[in-house]
């Protein structure tokens, strides 16, 4: 039973969002960490760096493939989850909490309106 | 549409999950591929490999067919003996690495997924026009092939034959009773650790033999293993795969196969390989270990100083070394062991040094734990 947290926006895409004021925490859904097992590389964007709503975010590697994450929102990348270089798995352990990916400083709060919540996102997958 | 294992709907109840390789669909993985990928090195893992080809050469003059199509010469592999080879082209390029048994007046020939209709042919024809008196036929679909692998896969298979199995060495073949049921064993795997492999026919009687191992295994902690951990356990060891090491064409000199040329007999594709030998000039597959965190993939640039020397056929993340490793064909001259190259992968360049094969040593696990 993959989990769906009902505190959190969600993509078509499999990225969560956790909205705190201006910030967007960003990460893949419990869904996805399934679908890709055991992940054994990330490849995290560099902190300041601007993306747009639907760029590529990182890259998230499993033994046998290579999968993209998009930027749910735009705006500036303020903070990256540097632990997750030496230990890829938490993502798999924890994709909600220590998981997490990147924290965007949002630009738009208008984007937030296109995101999926809970029970939409249940119905895709 | 799809070919399934005869023993599919076993590995669905076992909660696999599906790839499609070869035209066939088949278990990706039970567990994980990580997981079951440190099994196999570290107790015992179950392998269904049906996808794989079945051949069985007969007639008087069956030694001598398999002499002239591939890189061996058969009469050295006595009745009970079993031998990887490659088969050539007459330029010299690889049709498929393959592995025959001798086993009484017949061959058993195993070639890859997929290559059954084109070696099967290739045989035939080659016999015919060379006036051979053997007889290749495809025996594919009659045959299950299962492969236990791992420090206690003795133990376990032990349990269902009355067959020492310590009297079957290496590449050793006979047939036996497992799990009641006659089949052929071979001392013989794809992972570099010890293990048998058992073609099984008919595939009926498949079944029984696969849980019946995975019972004897039990007390191991044996799992059923899928086609990823297959390819990483292969690639930790420098093994080829048809489809990466040979797609597009290359000769055994290329592809870290000299050793398996016996070059005191006719084959075909001597000529070319003797040619070749002689101009050196041949690009080389080299094994590649990571430096720099990054995961290469099959078809990533390998770059000295910023010019182009190869590409990437195989890469993965070494779920034993927790680094990136490749097997790739590079210009000769940079294989010089410690020579540091660049890996692109995804623009990004990726620091790697050219080690001895295999990346994973033998004795693996005795510093890492049981």
């Amino acid at each position: 039973m993959v989990e769906i947290r009902d505190d959190l926006k969600y993509t078509e895409t499999h990225e969560w969002v956790k909205v705190n004021d201006n910030i967007a925490v960003v990460g893949i859904t419990d869904h996805a960490q399934s679908e890709l097992t055991d992940i054994v590389y990330v490849e995290l964007p560099e902190e300041g760096k601007e993306v747009k709503k639907g760029d590529e975010l990182c890259v998230v590697e499993s033994v046998k493939s290579v999968s993209e994450v998009y930027a749910p929102v735009s705006g500036k990348i303020v903070k990256v989850n540097k632990a997750l270089e030496d230990t890829p798995e938490t993502i798999n352990k924890s994709p909600y909490d220590d998981g997490w990916l990147v924290e965007i400083e949002i630009k738009d709060k208008s984007e937030l309106e296109n995101l999926l919540d809970a029970e939409g996102y249940k119905k895709i997958i | 549409m799809l070919k399934r294992s005869p023993l599919y709907e076993l590995h669905k109840k076992l909660g696999a999950t599906f790839t499609e390789f070869a035209g066939f669909e088949m278990p990706l993985y039970f567990s994980s591929i990580k997981d079951e990928h440190l099994t196999v090195r570290r107790t015992v893992g179950l392998f269904d490999v049906s996808h794989m080809s079945n051949i069985w050469v007969t007639g008087k003059e069956a030694e001598k067919l398999l002499t002239l199509t591939t890189i061996e010469d058969a009469s050295r592999i006595k009745d009970g003996m079993s031998q990887y080879t490659a088969i050539l082209r007459e330029d010299g390029t690889i049709i498929d690495d393959v592995i025959f048994l001798h086993l009484g007046d017949k061959y058993m020939v195993i070639p890859n997924a997929g290559m059954d209709e084109v070696v099967t042919k290739w045989f035939n024809e080659k016999a015919e026009e060379y006036n051979i008196d053997a007889k290749a036929t495809n025996v594919s679909k009659d045959f299950v092939i299962l492969a236990i692998q791992g420090p206690r896969s003795r133990d376990t298979l032990q349990k269902l034959t009355d067959v020492d199995l310590k009297t079957v060495g290496f590449f050793a073949c006979r047939y036996a009773k497992v799990a009641g049921e006659e089949c052929i064993l071979s001392h013989t795997g794809y992972t570099g650790e010890l293990g048998f492999e058992l073609q099984v026919t008919p595939t009926d009687i498949a079944e029984h033999i696969f849980t019946s191992i995975l019972e004897a295994g039990e007390e191991y902690g044996i799992k059923p293993i899928g086609l990823g951990a297959r390819d990483t356990l292969r690639l930790e060891k420098c093994f080829l795969l048809a489809g990466n090491e040979f797609e597009g064409g290359h000769t055994p000199l290329e592809a870290m196969l000299s050793w398996a040329i016996n070059w005191d007999h006719e084959f075909i594709g001597k000529e070319a390989l003797l040619k070749q030998k002689e101009k050196g000039d041949y690009p080389r597959l080299t094994c590649l270990e990571c430096i720099d965190r990054g995961i290469p993939r099959h078809g990533c640039e390998v770059q000295k100083d910023g010019k182009k020397i190869g590409v990437v056929s195989s890469g993965t993340m070494s779920p034993c070394l927790n680094k990136g490793i490749a097997m790739a064909y590079l210009d000769p001259g940079y294989q010089e062991e410690g020579l540091e190259v660049d890996i692109i992968i995804r623009g990004r360049s990726v620091k790697a040094k050219v080690v001895k094969p295999p990346f994973v040593k033998q004795d693996w696990l005795k510093t890492h734990g049981g």
